[in-house]
Formats: C-alpha cells, sequence, structure tokens
C-alpha cells in the first residue's frame, strides 16, 4: 500500500500524541495513582503504535508497543509507577521524537533499534516494576534531552573518528596543500565534535572557525562553511587547515570554545594524499555496511551522511545505503485550523460574490438613469466591509497557540531541575495566546534559552533560598497575554536577581567599558550590557548556559521578529524578562504621513501622541534640539534629515506650526517631525527582498491603494 | 497594469519562425546609452513600463529604490550607474526589466530601451577570456547578430555585487 500521501497526517498526529504523551507522563510523575492519566497515556501509546504499524515503521512499532506492555500492566495494578520508569518512559519517549523527525526529513525512521530502551522496557516487565540499578540513578539522565545520548555514547568509540580523512579535496585545493608544505606550513586535518546539549551549534562552529583562522588557513570543510553556518550539520564537521602551528596547538584552540565536546587534529600528511582515493574507497564499503549490519543509532547514520551527500562523485563511487539527509524536510510546513475559522472564511467569499453581484446590477441600474451613483457607492462600501473582514479572517488562519510551542518546557525544566540539583517548579499561563504561524516557529529557541538561564543563574540553589527565607522550591513563571497589537511573553523568576554591581565589575574588567564609563551608567545601561555579545556573568561556565553566547541571539532572534526585549529586575527578588512580539507580521495598523514629497508609514502601535509644536517651542538642549511636553523633555528627530530627503522648497514653512509625532520605546520617548498627517490605514507588509539591504529604520514596504509602494520606519530603530 | 507583454509573443514568434537549436540561447537585447546590451532570456520573467519608483534613503546610488509589480515589493537598480554610465534619462522608451534569479526573488533593471529578442549560436559568441578589465567585469561575451555587436551581460555577477552591498 503506497502510505506516503498520509505522511504529512501521520507526522502531525505523532507530534500530537507524543506531546500528549509527554504531558500525561509528567502528570503521572505527580500522582503516580490518577487512573484517567493513566488510562490516557494507554490510548495514545496505543494509537501511536497502530499509525507507526500502519505505515511501516517497524522500530518505531516496536518500541511503542514495548511502552504499551509497561503502561497496560500499569493499567491492570500489576505494578506502581516509579520514578525511575518514568526516567526510562522519558528516554522512549526521546527516541520515538528521534523517529518522527528522521521521518519528516527522510521519509525514513531511521536505523536505530534503541534496543537498550526495549531492554530496559521489557525489565521493568520482567521484574514488576521494579527498574534496575542503571536506569533510576539519575545520572543516566545525563548529557542532554535527547533519549539517544546514551547509545550514541556507548557506540561512540567507533563512532567518533577522524572524519576529516573523508573530505575529498579537489585538484584546487591539493595545489594549495602542495603549495603550504612547499612554504614549510603543515597541513591538518581536523574533526570537531560539539556537544551534544549545545543549543547554538553554528555559533559554536563559527567560534571554531574565527579560533583557527587565527592560527592558519582553512581550506576546505565538510559539511560546507555555508551548511554549518545554517546549521545544517549534526554534532561533527570536518576541515583541512593550513598552518604552521603544532598540532596539539590547533586541538587545544579548538578545545578553548566551550561545549566543544572532542577535537581530533593530525597532519594530513603526503602519503596519506596519495593513498586519500584507495581509502575511500576502502573505507566507503565498511561504512555503508555499518549501518545494516550494526544499527548504529540514528545520530552516527546521518552524521556519516551529509560527507557522502556533499560529495556526490565519492557517493557515486560506493553503494551506499546510508540514506542522504535532505536539506529540507520532505513535508511541508502545516497549520491546523479551526474549523469555525474556515466556516467563517466560507461565509465572507459567500458574501463577497453577492456583494460583487449587487455590485454589477447597481451599475447596470447606474447607467440606466444616469448620475445616480448612490448604489454603487453604497456597494462599494459594502464590499469594503467585506474585504476586510475577508482579510483579518484568513490572518486569523495564520495564527497557533504557542502551546505548540511552550508545551515543552514543562519537561524541559523537569530534566534542568534533575541536572542541575536545584528544585523548581514551571507556571505556565496564556498558552492560548495566538500568534502567526512564521512568530511561533522561531520563537521556540530564544524562549528556551531564557527559560535555562533563569533556571541556570536566575534560581539560587536551594540551600541558599532557605538561608533567604525563600521557600525551597525555586518557581519560574511564563506569562503570555495580548497587550493591544502585541503579543507579551514573560520569563520570570523568584531567583536572585541580577547583580548589578557584579555586571558593572565585569564590564569594567572585560574592557567593554572605562571604569568612568561605568560610574555613570543606569541600571537598565548596565543590564543592556548583557546582550553585548559573549558577555556572561556566570562564575562558572556549565552545560546549561553561562557561555556568552546566547542572550546576543536571543535578542538578535527577537528583533528579527521585530520584537523587542525588556529587563525587569529586582536584586535579591528576581527577575523578569519581557519579549514584546508584534501579533502578526503580515498585516499592521499604521499612520501615513508625508514628508518631503515621500509617503511613509509609522506603525500604530508604536505612537503615543501627535502634538503640535511652534517653532519657538523647540529648545536646544546639549546642541540637540527637544521639545516639552506635559512635563516630559522629549528629543526630537528631523524626519527628512533622516531619511534625507530634500526639505520642502515653500519659505513660509519656516514659521509654521510643526507636526511631531510622539513614539515611544519601552520608556524611551522621541518626537518624530513630519510635514503632513494623511491618516491611519491598515497596511500589509511586504518584504523587500534580498537584493536591498534597507537601513535599520526600514522594516518594510507596502503598497498603497494607488499601486506605489511606501516604506515602513521603524520607530524602535530610530529612539 | 501597464505591463506589455512583449516576451511571451516574442518567445513564441521565434519558436515558430526557427525552431531553436539546441546549443543557441535566447538574448532580450536593450539599449543603454550608445550600446547594446544582450541579457539571458532566462532570467527575464517580465518587462514592464517605468512605473514610480519609491526611494530607499540610505543605500547605494545605483539601487533606484523599490517598484510594485503585481503586489510584490521589488528592488530596482540602475544598470547605467552600475555600469559607471550617466543618469538615466526617462523617456518613453524607458523600461524596467524583471530579472528573477531564484523563486521568489526578483530584481528590476532600469534600461533605456528594450529592442528585439535574438537567438544566438554559441559559435556567433565570443566568450571572454580570464582576465576582464573594469568596463568587462559584468559581461560574460559578446555575440555578434545581423552585422551588429552586442555585449553580453552577466547577469549573475552583476548582482552577485549588489547583494554583497
Amino acid at each position: 500500500m503506497d502510505t506516503s500521501q498520509y505522511l504529512d497526517i501521520f507526522l502531525d498526529e505523532s507530534k500530537e500524541h507524543l506531546q500528549n504523551l509527554s504531558d500525561q507522563i509528567m502528570e503521572l510523575e505527580q500522582n503516580p495513582e490518577n487512573m484517567d492519566t493513566i488510562n490516557e497515556i494507554f490510548r495514545a501509546a496505543h494509537s501511536l503504535k497502530g499509525m507507526a504499524g500502519t505505515m511501516g515503521y517497524k522500530r518505531m512499532q516496536t518500541l511503542t508497543h514495548d511502552m504499551e506492555n509497561v503502561f497496560s500492566e500499569v493499567r491492570n495494578g500489576t505494578f506502581k509507577v516509579q520514578p525511575g520508569m518514568i526516567d526510562i518512559l522519558f528516554k522512549s519517549l526521546d527516541a520515538l521524537e528521534e523517529y518522527v523527525n528522521n521521518i519528516q526529513q527522510t521519509t525514513e525512521e531511521g536505523t536505530n533499534d534503541n534496543q537498550d530502551l526495549i531492554n530496559a522496557l521489557n525489565s521493568i516487565l520482567k521484574n514488576n516494576g521494579q527498574v534496575i540499578a542503571e536506569g533510576s540513578a539519575p545520572e543516566a539522565d545525563s548529557g542532554a534531552a535527547s533519549g539517544s545520548t546514551e547509545t550514541s555514547v556507548s557506540d561512540g568509540g567507533n563512532a567518533k573518528r577522524e572524519r576529516w580523512q573523508e573530505i575529498k579535496i579537489s585538484d584546487t585545493e591539493k595545489m594549495l596543500v602542495d603549495k603550504a608544505y612547499k612554504d614549510g606550513l603543515k597541513v591538518y586535518g581536523v574533526t570537531v565534535y560539539v556537544e551534544e546539549a549545545c543549543v547554538l551549534k553554528a555559533a559554536r562552529a563559527f567560534l571554531v572557525f574565527k579560533a583557527l583562522e587565527k592560527l592558519g588557513e582553512i581550506i576546505v570543510s565538510a559539511p560546507t562553511a555555508q551548511d554549518i553556518e545554517d546549521e545544517k550539520f549534526d554534532l561533527t564537521f570536518s576541515l583541512i587547515f593550513i598552518s604552521g602551528n603544532a598540532a596539539d596547538e590547533i586541538k587545544d584552540a579548538v578545545k578553548s570554545v566551550s561545549e566543544i565536546e572532542d577535537a581530533f587534529c593530525a597532519e594530513y600528511s603526503a602519503a596519506a594524499k596519495s593513498a586519500e582515493p584507495e581509502k575511500i574507497a576502502e573505507s566507503r564499503p565498511v561504512e555503508a555496511a555499518k549501518p545494516a549490519v550494526a544499527a548504529p543509532p540514528p545520530k552516527a547514520a546521518s552524521t556519516s551522511a551529509p560527507v557522502p551527500a556533499a560529495k556526490p562523485a565519492v557517493a557515486a563511487q560506493a553503494p551506499s545505503s546510508s540514506t542522504k539527509p535532505a536539506a529540507k524536510p520532505v513535508v511541508n510546513r502545516t497549520v491546523r485550523v479551526d474549523i469555525e475559522k474556515l466556516d467563517n472564511l466560507m461565509n465572507l467569499v459567500s458574501e463577497l460574490i453577492i456583494a460583487k453581484n449587487s455590485l454589477i446590477s447597481a451599475t447596470a441600474a447606474a447607467e440606466e438613469n444616469k448620475g445616480d451613483n448612490g448604489s454603487v457607492n453604497e456597494q462599494i462600501e459594502y464590499l469594503e466591509s467585506v474585504t476586510t473582514n475577508l482579510h483579518e479572517s484568513v490572518m486569523k488562519v495564520r495564527m497557533v497557540p504557542i502551546e505548540s510551542v511552550v508545551a515543552k518546557f514543562p519537561r524541559m525544566i523537569r530534566d534542568l531541575s534533575k541536572k542541575l540539583g536545584k528544585k523548581m517548579e514551571l507556571y505556565m499561563s496564556g498558552e492560548d495566546t495566538e500568534l502567526d504561524r512564521t512568530v511561533v516557529d522561531e520563537i521556540g529557541d530564544p524562549l528556551m534559552h531564557m527559560l535555562r538561564n533563569s533556571a541556570d543563574h536566575g534560581l539560587e540553589p536551594n540551600d541558599v533560598r532557605v538561608a533567604n527565607g525563600k521557600p525551597e522550591v525555586g518557581s519560574i513563571f511564563l506569562d503570555a497575554y495580548q497587550d493591544g497589537n502585541n503579543v507579551v511573553i514573560e520569563v520570570r523568576d523568584d531567583g536572585g536577581g541580577i547583580n548589578v554591581e557584579a555586571v558593572r565589575s565585569k564590564a569594567i574588567e572585560r574592557g567593554t567599558v572605562t571604569p568612568e564609563q561605568a560610574e555613570t551608567m543606569t541600571e537598565k545601561e548596565i543590564i543592556d550590557l548583557l546582550f553585548l555579545p559573549s558577555f556572561s556573568t556566570a562564575k562558572k561556565v556549565s552545560d546549561v548556559s553561562g557561555r556568552g553566547v546566547g542572550l546576543d541571539v536571543v535578542k538578535s532572534k527577537i528583533e528579527s521578529l521585530s520584537g523587542e526585549v525588556e529587563v525587569k529586575n529586582r536584586f535579591g527578588e528576581g527577575s523578569s524578562w519581557i519579549i514584546r512580539l508584534p501579533l502578526t507580521l503580515a498585516i499592521i495598523q499604521a499612520l501615513m504621513v508625508v514628508i518631503g514629497d515621500e509617503k511613509y508609514a509609522i506603525a500604530l502601535g508604536s505612537i503615543q501622541t501627535i502634538e503640535d509644536v511652534l517653532p519657538e517651542d523647540i529648545k536646544l538642549v546639549q546642541a540637540k534640539e527637544v521639545i516639552h511636553i506635559r512635563g516630559t523633555v522629549i528629543p526630537i528627530i528631523r524626519m527628512d534629515k533622516v531619511l534625507e530627503i530634500p526639505p520642502r522648497g515653500d519659505e513660509d514653512n519656516k514659521n509654521k506650526n510643526l507636526t511631531v509625532i510622539i513614539v515611544k520605546k519601552g520608556d524611551k520617548q522621541a518626537g518624530l517631525v513630519v510635514d503632513e498627517l494623511i491618516g491611519q490605514q491598515e497596511v500589509v507588509i511586504k518584504s523587500m527582498g534580498k537584493y536591498i539591504k534597507v537601513p535599520k529604520m526600514i522594516s518594510g514596504a507596502t503598497i498603497l491603494g494607488n499601486g506605489e509602494v511606501a516604506l515602513i520606519l521603524d520607530t524602535n530603530a530610530l529612539i | 497594469m501597464n505591463e506589455v507583454k512583449v516576451m511571451d509573443e516574442q518567445k513564441r514568434d521565434v519558436s515558430l519562425n526557427r525552431p531553436v537549436k539546441h546549443d543557441t540561447t535566447q538574448f532580450i537585447v536593450t539599449q543603454l546609452g550608445g550600446e547594446q546590451y544582450g541579457i539571458d532570456i532566462k532570467y527575464i520573467s517580465n518587462i514592464i513600463r517605468m512605473s514610480k519608483i519609491t526611494r530607499v534613503p540610505k543605500v547605494p546610488n545605483y539601487i533606484k529604490g523599490v517598484i510594485n509589480v503585481r503586489g510584490v515589493v521589488i528592488p530596482t537598480i540602475s544598470l547605467r550607474l552600475k555600469m559607471g554610465l550617466p543618469e538615466d534619462v526617462v523617456t518613453k522608451k524607458t523600461r524596467i526589466i524583471i530579472l528573477t534569479l531564484e523563486q521568489h526573488e526578483s530584481i528590476g533593471v532600469l534600461v533605456d530601451e528594450v529592442k528585439e529578442v535574438v537567438t544566438l549560436d554559441e559559435e556567433h559568441i565570443e566568450r571572454m577570456g580570464y582576465e576582464k578589465d573594469e568596463k568587462e567585469r559584468y559581461l560574460s561575451g559578446v555575440g555578434k547578430a545581423d552585422g551588429k555587436l552586442i555585449s553580453l551581460l552577466d547577469i549573475t555577477s552583476v548582482l552577485a555585487e549588489v547583494v554583497d552591498v
């Protein structure tokens, strides 16, 4: 049976079931006796098994089957739920997720049998719910949230090889190598392994490249530099590198980058070079045979795959059985839509057709008795209201609740809590807050990072908390809510808060600011330093956070979504990180203005008031123009200067009142001087394409009613 | 709207009258100053009349701004300024050629005039040597058609630099 047409549905539903399972198992951990939860788990596992079986994913089916057996016994009351059992169940879930991800990438489930997990599950059955030693120790949970951690580590012996030997060099690169030898330099092959728990692999790889570039020149890398930058690699990458330094120095340089698990470096010798073709031909069949025979974890299988994939010539030589991970998931992204939203759309479309028909008859009528356009205008107004509603409905279809992203966090906090040895609870609210699908897809990583930050740096160790008179268990809150045209997501903890003085001294120590500068900086400015690249105050770098790369990435990610991050800090009581995101990226309410003879749109959300200002009310403070409005001094920005628009010629302009739009960003304000106001309008934001690099103050473009393009000003960049 | 369906008709014309041989390339010939430049037809998705270009502040001078083509905002560059020729003078014949190099990524190119479509055999194209001087940087070769010489633009290299900016 051809099941490919059901792949979309399968993936969608599997993910739903997995999430459901994860939620329910968390619940089970809290209330091991709850029969409803157990039944729910059993049902979800059973459906998952059935689906996997129908689709022909045997390994996935086997694993779910064994999980189901365990649940079934729990349901029958043969034995009770144990903490160690929960750990194994979670690991099995991770393994299932791995299968689903593989299927999404390649339509194959991968070659990992997860035999040890199956054994562990079966031993639970055999021992009536008792978990034997290995599984129960929290240590077993080490490393990452990924379930195949252990399997890949135990297999790690042969998986970790000097993969650089698989790099095939082209003639030009060969020339470079020969030249290097002539120049008395050495050529090395380097293979770098990134830690599995690493969140920002591309950033790590970048740091490695940077460190190496200090020592010499990188000739070629596998996967390609572009792919590495796009994070299209697994946990390892290799490169050929020319340098005058010794192998150990290079190795140390690579290892000095945090979260690098291991690095291999050896001379890319002349012998190896000449023997290369045969060597590859030899090693290839072994390599290809391995997935079939030994069935290493999919991790290893997919790491080896990019190499042949990147070098089609090599891959062609050996009939490799490993599947090539496609750059893009084979399945299109989908949005599941509430049927009510669709009904609404359908109704609007019917209305649209009616409106069109009335318009036709109205024009016909108008032609008969010339001059009377009343009914035509009426119909146009009707049409207008229908299109506006239609637009809104289509936008709503794109909106999905953030639940799909935040649902995995309770599990993450649970794992972190074990790993860090701190007791903590995550409280979430507003999971049903809706955001544009594109935003929801992007927001996961920054949120995860902020939660990790709170768990690691924010919350104090349990004993310190007790000493400070706080409850032993730390609390992290994740609240989402809609605020006007924005969605606010707040990550809050009741930990120690940011020690502003520590940041200040750290900044001085690092040379980020001079001691004099630091003296005059406000608390807010100091906190903003945290968002600078490679600035971390964590005294010791841990697995979880404190690597310095992080907050700056969070910030730039949020900003790329036209959002912003704000920090509220109460030292000793905790801190909250507030992300503000536009409700949707596609459409905004805007104020249209004229500057010179050009039209611009300003997002209504950022506008506070519009003031009519007499030219003499503008005062100079420190050579900057400001106005005084209702007790606040607001700097003003001449938009024609900023946008390089030739000022209007008319002379009387000089003495005319100025139209000043007061915009706000957080608690900062600025007044933008424009020439004319056109009015409020709903504008559709269009991207300007990659062939034009627009200045930061332009956030996009929109098309006006007459077909002209108007640019949208990003007031945040101006303040 | 003010779009001209030049391309489709001419394409059909050509394919009807002379069957396209395998190693031939079709070029749209445009006038730029005193010279004629050919652009490979496979990159061209549309040719439109001059429309209102919205200036974008703080970009290199050869980027004229953005235009609206069927609801898509497309940046537009001046080939004249890019090639070091004097500034464009907009006439009735001025056209914007919409080039699409990859899906969903288009760019408009301002030219003085669009002349015709020529089909060139590989043997009528003289490829540029490896060493190119400043002016020849954007050319992939010179084509000969009916006794005229047409400089063939290497559009990818013109645009590669635009992206880099």
